[in-house]
């Protein structure tokens, strides 16, 4: 009951306050919008906002952020379903499916689940944060060490790998060539340099956006563009029949499992709606009967990856608001945004700042419900892009994961690397390899490398103190019988072999 | 020949202990400079560019936006923040070092940037290949415990409950080879004979989430990244590595109350200008940055990173100071430890 009051207390003062409400619906159309473009993500929006905030009172600096945050892990889908350009990297897996549902004329399905998906995950999990930040957070950091982080990445490769190429080798290596990269650098532990050829900028390793960007938008231009010059290709069908409250109804499940995925992710220190995405679309593969749908315009899989993504946005403000433990990129510039405040976020924020956390709690329910409202509108004019004929539209893409490419970190070899990505990719999808598993391998390995060391240290370098922790022995049981189970259908069982994702 | 030899950095160890007395009744480093200095020609005829070789959220983030906004109030010219992250500053460093030397573009860099060419002497020495403008940040560094920890409440039962442990205990810390943490860990293993397992965080959060969940036994920080912990009465320092402790902090044993003989590797932070930037642009820059140290709003930003605690201020010289003695003590130190010294 007082929770409820809290949210009524927090929803008007929010809305009673003129400035307040113009600063909310600016970060709601602002975090769509650069969440939308390729590179200039909702990071780009906030670091550009930092300064300016210490202008502000200290709720509406927070409140801005965190509803960019809701809407910016939206609005990379859009992009991701239309022309395979993943807006950020929580936002790749949408693409599996959502960019072949635009193919298939199918696009107005595809992003009205996405839209829905995301408000829906955003908005309970911005619930079960207003109910439970502290208990959760304290459960989180006790039960999660980097073992169990660890553990949970390796079962997030083990279904990839088997979900994400023509046969059960292919899948594999694809996962392997994206942890090869993914070792390209500074070691995150011990800081030894590796592979970098005496090549300063390579210590930094290989950046995962130039590379999903390659992988996905340059090689699919590649892909098009040879069908246009050999006179097979189709222009994508315009669609803006958004998907059925019955089609939606029928994958439930999938929303109610990515849910609890993605705000288990989130409410992780340092992992966020990245892992969750993946996550969550590795999780609907695997307990689906149609496994060979998926990567080829499946509905549930843009289900599952937005779902996912935005459940993980109110878990990450858990640890942010409760422990002052930021759980990614934007959350961390939220701690910035608290010190121009003279405020620290954790635990003292709920006892001297109650009304701003509430402010920001309302803020957060009403950004994800209103994904819902301008995300229908925002994307029946969008939509309208694919009109443009390829000729024209392509190059448009390129410039735009171009400049994408190079704003990460402003280097012209991330350009470079994204170009590399995009051939490569073209001759690896022509061969039945996944790009999808390379890229979910450069960045789970990235992770499971780093948890891995830090595992190993804490166990005092024996394997054996994994089957003391019964999360992360659990998750490695769980990881290995899906190899195995994989291998079974791969070798033993009739029929077709494994899910094909081109 | 004792570690202790190598790294008796005279000029150092003297500043830090008098600044760590006279700065609370100190005035502000620059007020004599003065209010006001025309730029050469003009300049700058257009806003800067400072090179930040890590991310927006993190210690240099912040300085670096606190100095950029102090420089901007006090001169009304702009600084556009250029983040390059990654390989521990040298992808920043390296991107710098292409700049052209026209005083727009400027750096800011941390002392790691002075450890790295001390371990390889082909990395840029910061004293020479650039001009520090200010060093606006210097601190020490706190070993945390959690304030619920009923296993050992202070250092000296922490140290005796390590040793029980039988090199099982473990810390959080950022223990990349050579990193002034683990030289620092070095010392106090090899002051105390305790063996303890240091689990490398390159990141914050998961580092204090470690100690706050409990997946670590301790922490080694700097106090004013753990501030916020501290107020809420989470964590509790049980060690200061500095000679004496500091006011804030005189409860919390320091290296002489311990028992330690070692001296403290700090935390530095500030920012530089290519060394063959025009000399009158960078006279201009000096003052620039060197005045904006001491803009109220830059020193409510240090004074809320527990960075007033110790002088944290260094002008072009004392940087230089700064700079060179650290590179003679790490490089002794690295020495001392068995690391190959390019």
């Amino acid at each position: 009951m007082d929770t409820f009051a809290n949210f009524l207390g927090g929803t008007a003062a929010l809305f009673g306050d003129p400035v307040g409400v113009l600063i909310f619906f600016g970060g709601v159309v602002g975090g769509m919008l650069f969440g939308a473009i390729p590179g200039v993500s909702m990071l780009t929006l906030a670091a550009i906002l930092l300064p300016f905030t210490a202008h502000l009172k200290p709720e509406h600096g927070i409140m801005l952020f965190s509803v960019i945050y809701c809407t910016g892990v939206y609005g990379g889908a859009i992009t991701a379903i239309l022309f395979n350009i993943p807006g950020a990297p929580e936002n790749a897996p949408t693409a599996f499916d959502g960019y072949p549902m635009t193919q298939k004329g199918k696009a107005g399905k595809a992003v009205g689940a996405a839209v829905m998906c995301s408000a829906i995950g955003g908005t309970i999990s911005c619930i079960v944060m207003m109910i439970a930040t502290a208990p959760i957070a304290d459960w989180a950091i006790s039960a999660f060490g980097p073992p169990e982080i660890f553990a949970l990445v390796f079962f997030g490769l083990a279904v990839a790998a088997s979900v994400g190429a023509k046969t059960f080798w292919k899948g594999w290596l694809s996962i392997m060539a994206g942890l090869m990269i993914a070792v390209v650098g500074l070691d995150p532990v011990g800081g030894m340099e590796r592979y970098d050829f005496n090549m300063p900028y390579l210590l930094a390793g290989i950046h995962f956006i130039p590379t999903i960007l390659g992988f996905f938008a340059v090689s699919e231009i590649f892909v098009q563009a040879e069908k246009k010059a050999t006179g097979s290709y189709k222009a994508p069908k315009i669609s803006v029949d958004f998907p059925t409250f019955r089609e939606l109804w029928a994958h439930k499940i999938a929303v109610v499992r990515s849910i609890i995925i993605g705000f288990f992710c989130g409410i992780l220190p340092g992992i966020g709606a990245t892992l969750a995405a993946f996550m969550g679309y590795n999780e609907a593969v695997r307990w689906s009967k149609d496994k060979l749908e998926f990567g080829k315009g499946k509905l549930e899989g843009v289900i599952s990856s937005e779902t996912a993504n935005n459940a993980a946005t109110g878990a990450a403000m858990i640890p942010l608001l409760a422990l002052g433990l930021p759980g990614g990129a934007l959350t961390a510039m939220m701690v910035g945004v608290f010190q121009m405040h003279d405020m620290e976020p954790g635990p003292l924020v709920f006892i001297n700042s109650p009304d701003l956390v509430w402010v920001v709690f309302a803020a957060m329910f009403f950004a994800n419900l209103s994904i819902l409202f301008v995300g229908f509108l925002e994307t029946k004019t969008i939509i309208n892009l694919l009109r443009i004929p390829f000729q024209f539209l392509a190059p448009m893409i390129l410039l735009l994961a171009t400049v994408g490419a190079y704003a990460v970190r402003g280097l012209v070899i991330d350009v470079v690397v994204m170009f590399i990505a995009g051939v490569a990719g073209y001759f690896l999808r022509r061969s039945g390899y996944s790009v999808a598993g390379i890229v979910l391998g450069l960045i789970l390995g990235k992770i499971g490398e780093q948890t891995f060391a830090q595992a190993m240290q804490m166990l005092h370098f024996e394997f054996s103190g994994f089957l003391q922790r019964p999360i992360a022995l659990g998750l490695l049981i769980a990881g290995f019988l899906t190899i195995g189970g994989s291998i079974y259908g791969a070798f033993f069982r009739k029929g077709p072999k494994a899910a094909t994702m081109s | 020949m004792t570690l202790r030899k190598y790294l008796i950095s005279a000029a150092v160890a003297a500043g830090f202990t008098l600044a760590t007395t006279g700065s609370a009744i100190a005035a502000c480093a620059t007020d004599d400079l003065p209010a006001e200095m025309a730029g050469p020609d003009g300049f700058p005829a257009r806003a800067l560019t400072m090179v930040v070789p890590y991310g927006p959220a993190g210690g240099s983030g912040q300085v670096a936006q606190a100095m950029a906004q102090a420089v901007s109030d006090l001169t009304g010219v702009s600084i556009n923040r250029d983040h390059k992250p990654g390989g521990s500053g040298t992808v920043g460093m390296t991107a710098y070092m292409a700049t052209p030397a026209d005083g727009y573009t400027v750096l800011e860099h941390i002392d790691d940037a002075a450890s790295a060419h001390a371990l390889d002497s082909a990395r840029p020495n910061p004293a020479e290949a650039l001009i520090p403008l200010v060093t606006s940040q210097i601190t020490f560094s706190q070993i945390y415990i959690r304030t619920n920890e009923d296993r050992f409440t202070d250092w000296a039962s922490f140290v005796d409950w390590v040793k029980a442990q039988d090199g099982k205990a473990t810390i959080a810390n950022v223990s990349k080879e050579g990193s002034m943490e683990r030289v620092t860990m070095k010392f106090i293993t090899d002051a105390t004979g305790m063996q303890i397992q240091q689990i490398s965080f390159d990141k914050g959060a998961p580092r204090y989430g470690a100690l706050a969940g409990g997946q670590v036994d301790a922490l080694f920080e700097q106090p004013g990244d753990v501030r916020k912990f501290l107020d809420a009465d989470k964590f509790k320092p049980i060690l200061t590595i500095l000679k004496e402790a500091p006011e804030a902090f005189a409860d919390v044993p320091s290296l002489t109350d311990a028992g330690l003989d070692f001296e403290p590797l700090f935390r530095f932070r500030g920012f530089y200008v290519k060394a063959d930037a025009p000399e009158e642009r960078v006279k201009w820059l000096q003052w620039a940055f060197q005045k904006a140290y001491c803009q109220p709003s830059y020193q409510k930003y240090n004074e809320s990173k527990f960075m007033t605690l110790i002088e944290s201020f260094r002008d072009t010289d004392g940087s230089k100071e700064l700079i060179t003695s650290t590179i003679a003590q790490y490089r002794d130190v690295y020495k001392e430890m068995g690391l190959e010294v390019r």
